[in-house]
């Protein structure tokens, strides 16, 4: 499969602070690529400069064959950007939205009118042509912003976090959509907080952490980074957030113990799998004084990965 | 091109609080204030019958007879009546009470006028622009005495007019008045819809997706701003159209005349609109909190909600002032080298505002 888009040694700086340090990457045609990474991590920043929103510091990005340095203007032309905010003209409908962004790149008359209808049928607002954004519930503006961003037949399309705030099934439609774009023949960025998303539409995911890049690969091989770890959720009568923060701290001085998460009556543990590390765990939790009423182990996933290796939650 | 100019166009015409702020507000505003104050213009203009009560306390032969011919002049023209009190404090206290209007006392080498006045404004500037006339007079007659006597045998009384009056043909009216100064007024408040015409982009997080387009920035830019010209044009034209079809207000005398301020309008708020591009380029906060209370200052001083609000040395130097000063000339006088000045400082000072605009967003990095 060929690379669609090739990021080299990415640096990005905003005065002293690297948002991004020396970050590369690739992603395959007609691939759907995820970004994983805490806030702050640096993935916002490394879309805004593969998108030409920002100027690079150093390295360099191919987009189609094209380098940012020499072709902006034709990885412009090549890039579709659905961002996280809801990007449209609140007094223009759904239909003069899609058309306005549409003819930024070039499309005129017919040929406009008729791929604004076709993406905003895409996103399954047809029969929503004439409608206002501010008539719109929160989910269709999404699906509208969607329409936005793809009616000109990108064929790199990034979309960052393109689900926050929708119902189910919107987040269902939009999903689907995405595949089917894939189908068309489109790479997808896809960026989301939601890591059953990535799981689920993802050919490969990155993880960045601190602007740099922490792992890359399909979601069995970033899992088997994690094959040494599991995770154990104890849950307790006494409520764990009224002393979460001390319980953290000593639960992660315990050896082998990899990451600790406080949750209402729940403690998740991730331990290296090594005999006596359960019982230990045990024994200091007794210790606390606080009743077990019931002991999960789970095998590694996406999530468990996350937190080992970034030592962060996705959220 | 015109995808942008029609997708600005249409956001004006269907956002309402633009509608009223731009084009209702100034209307309402034209009917309201001109009909109010209309009261005050007549107040004005018929200043009616000024009593003096004087008294001469000097023993100079030569300034009581300039006093005397002074006075007689101004009695005989019927608008001032001078009466010589021999009570002059009794005068002082009818003046107080606005029985007469001033109580005036001629006295002193060299001549020094007190004036005692009453409470009519109007009538005190009367009293005070012909003693002003007369001491000015009596200074000049004074130093030619001194240097050269003989010069003022060359010096003869006329009985002649030497004011022309201009026949304007109809009388002007506090609704011409406002008519002409709420134009100029939304004119100057285009600033705001200039800035929030990138500012309402990135709040609406629109402006990411124009930095990503495949467009030169420039020309993006240009465009947007042309995009401000029809509504330029449309609220300019709706003030002045329904000034004059609905309240029957004045513009100029003759067609031309009101062309020509039509023009003059629509390059002041395209100037104005360049400006405030550059404002809604480096702002990030609403324009209307930074915006808004400079506008209101200038124009509170600048005579735009009532004329007498001038301050000397201050308001004449406020923009509105100016640009409403450039109109008046048109409409009422005809006299245009004041408004040609103003279309050629608009003009270089739009090219600047675009050419630094055009720098900025081309410039412009992601909003977040």
């Amino acid at each position: 499969m060929s690379q669609f888009v090739i990021v080299k040694n990415l640096t990005k700086k905003y005065g002293e602070l690297t948002a991004v340090d020396n970050l590369s990457f690739d992603v395959d045609k007609n691939e759907i690529f995820g970004f994983l990474g805490p806030n702050g991590a640096g993935k916002s920043t490394t879309l805004s400069v593969l998108t030409t929103l920002s100027d690079l510091n150093k390295g360099d990005i191919e987009v189609g064959g094209y380098h940012i340095h020499k072709d902006k203007m034709k990885i412009k032309q090549l890039i579709g950007m659905v961002p996280q905010d809801i990007a449209v003209y609140e007094n223009l409908s759904a239909l003069e939205n899609v058309k306005f962004f549409a003819s930024l790149y070039g499309f005129r008359g017919k040929k406009l009118t008729g791929a604004a209808k076709e993406a905003l049928e895409f996103v399954g607002l047809s029969d929503r042509l004439n409608m206002k954004p501010k008539q719109m519930s929160g989910g269709m503006k999404r699906r509208l912003n969607i329409a936005c961003g793809i009616a000109h037949e990108p064929q790199l399309i990034v979309m960052d976090e393109p689900t926050v705030g929708v119902d189910a099934q919107s987040r269902e439609h939009i999903l689907n959509s995405i595949r089917t774009l894939r189908e068309r023949g489109a790479t997808v960025i896809y960026t989301s907080h939601y890591m059953n998303e990535v799981e689920e539409i993802c050919d490969r995911i990155a993880i960045i952490d601190r602007g740099q890049m922490v792992a890359c690969g399909t979601k069995a091989e970033l899992v088997s980074l994690v094959t040494d770890v599991q995770s154990v959720y104890i849950e307790t009568k006494l409520s764990v957030a009224f002393e979460g923060a001390e319980i953290k701290k000593k639960l992660k001085t315990l050896p082998n113990v990899k990451a600790v998460v406080t949750e209402e009556n729940t403690v998740r543990i991730d331990i290296s799998i090594e005999q006596n590390s359960i019982t230990r765990i045990l024994e200091q939790f007794l210790a606390f004084g606080m009743p077990i009423i019931n002991i999960k182990t789970e095998v590694p996933n996406l999530d468990t990965m996350f937190l080992t290796l970034t030592g962060h939650e996705l959220r | 091109m015109f995808n942008i100019i029609i997708k600005e166009t249409k956001e004006f015409i269907r956002e309402k609080s633009y509608l009223f702020f731009f084009i209702m507000f100034p209307v309402i505003l034209v009917f309201l204030l001109g009909n109010l104050l209309d009261e005050t213009d007549i107040a004005e203009s018929t200043i009616g019958m000024v009593q003096i009560d004087y008294q001469i306390d000097t023993q100079d032969p030569f300034q009581i007879a300039a006093i005397d011919s002074f006075v007689n002049g101004n009695t005989e023209q019927g608008m001032i009546s001078f009466h010589k009190t021999e009570d002059f404090a009794q005068s002082i206290q009818l003046a107080g009470e606005d029985e007469i209007t001033a109580a005036v006392m001629f006295g002193g080498t060299p001549l020094q006028i007190q004036v005692y006045e009453g409470t009519d404004r109007v009538k005190n500037r009367t009293v005070e622009a012909v003693l002003n006339g007369f001491i000015q007079i009596n200074k000049t007659v004074s130093a030619v005495l001194k240097t050269s006597p003989e010069g003022l045998s060359e010096f003869k009384l006329e009985d002649a007019d030497y004011t022309v009056d201009k026949n304007l043909n109809e009388k002007r009216s506090m609704i011409d008045y406002y008519a002409v100064t709420m134009v100029v007024m939304i004119s100057f408040m285009s600033i705001l819809v200039g800035s929030n015409a990138f500012i309402g982009e990135r709040q609406n997080k629109t402006i990411n997706r124009l930095i990503i387009a495949p467009q030169n920035r420039v020309s993006m830019f240009l465009q947007k701003i042309c995009g401000m010209a029809p509504q330029a044009l449309l609220q300019v034209a709706i003030i002045m159209i329904t000034s004059v079809v609905v309240f029957k207000a004045s513009y100029g005398a003759t067609v031309e005349s009101n062309l020509y301020l039509f023009f003059l309008f629509f390059v002041i708020t395209f100037c104005m609109v360049s400006l405030g591009a550059i404002i809604g380029l480096l702002i990030k906060i609403n324009p209307f909190i930074v915006i808004m209370p400079v506008l209101w200052i200038m124009m509170f001083f600048g005579g735009t909600y009532s004329k007498e609000l001038d301050i000397k040395g201050f308001s004449e130097f406020m923009p509105n002032n100016i640009f409403q000063r450039a109109a008046f000339d048109v409409a009422i006088f005809g006299r245009y080298e004041m408004a040609n000045s103003v279309i050629l400082i608009c003009a270089v000072t739009t090219i600047v505002a675009l050419i630094v605009g055009a720098f900025l967003f081309n410039h412009k990095e992601e909003e977040r």
